[in-house]
């Protein structure tokens, strides 16, 4: 892993999210991702093991 | 065929299982869109990487999806498997070839350099965009597998857009 961002933060952004770099990306994917966890067709709970679950198998620390 | 039944009249075999999730489909094609829409990264970048990650999971769901006008030549093709030695690659062309092959599997051996050979030939949003196009060529391989998506050979003008079709 590195010690250090492989790519710089975007001053002035609302998140650390590299995303900001490139807006159009960044807008889609929080209208995806804000719609799965606000709505969608499966319980918070399930969703939420699910994540927690999955970031432990790729060992996401993050 | 997938184990899912989905809808008789989509426009592509994803599209007819994710459309069973209207609004998810929308927004992940919005998403996925985004990418050959916006002209972010370069075409022939993204088809590449996109080939080659299929290659990888063994998709031929996705390999079966090939974008005309991409501009990867039929020498690449043929080499895409075999691209560190073959000469018809670009030092751009090779960086990214070079990460996309660890991203299903190997994606915490990628190392700085992988990064900073990128970052040679790219801004950092163009940088960004790879890395992200990267994990949804991923996500559409494991998709199509997970919900077994038959492959549907097809020649397309764009592999999605937000306002059209998600192959």
């Amino acid at each position: 892993m590195s010690s250090r961002p492989r790519v710089p933060p975007v001053p002035a952004a609302h998140t650390a999210s590299r995303l900001a770099h490139v807006p159009p990306l960044e807008a889609a994917f929080w209208k995806l991702y804000g719609e799965l966890w606000s709505h969608g067709a499966l319980d918070h709970r399930t969703k939420e093991v699910a994540r927690i679950r999955n970031a432990r198998v790729t060992n996401c620390g993050l | 065929m997938s184990w899912l039944h989905g809808l008789a009249e989509a426009s592509s075999a994803f599209e007819a299982v994710l459309g069973l999730h209207p609004e998810l489909l929308q927004l992940y094609r919005a998403f996925y869109g985004a990418l050959w829409d916006h002209h972010l990264v370069a075409p022939n970048l993204l088809e590449l990487c996109r080939l080659r990650i299929a290659a990888i999971h063994g998709c031929e769901a996705e390999r079966a999806i090939r974008h005309a006008a991409a501009g990867v030549t039929d020498a690449q093709l043929a080499a895409l498997d075999r691209w560190r030695a073959a000469g018809c690659f670009s030092p751009v062309e090779r960086a990214a070839l070079a990460l996309a092959d660890k991203m299903p599997w190997e994606h915490h051996g990628v190392t700085d350099e992988d990064v900073a050979a990128l970052r040679v030939h790219l801004t950092d949003p163009q940088v960004v965009a790879l890395t992200v196009a990267l994990t949804l060529f991923d996500a559409n391989c494991r998709l199509r597998l997970v919900l077994d998506i038959a492959p549907q050979h097809r020649l397309v003008e764009i592999p999605a857009a937000a306002h059209g079709v998600l192959y």
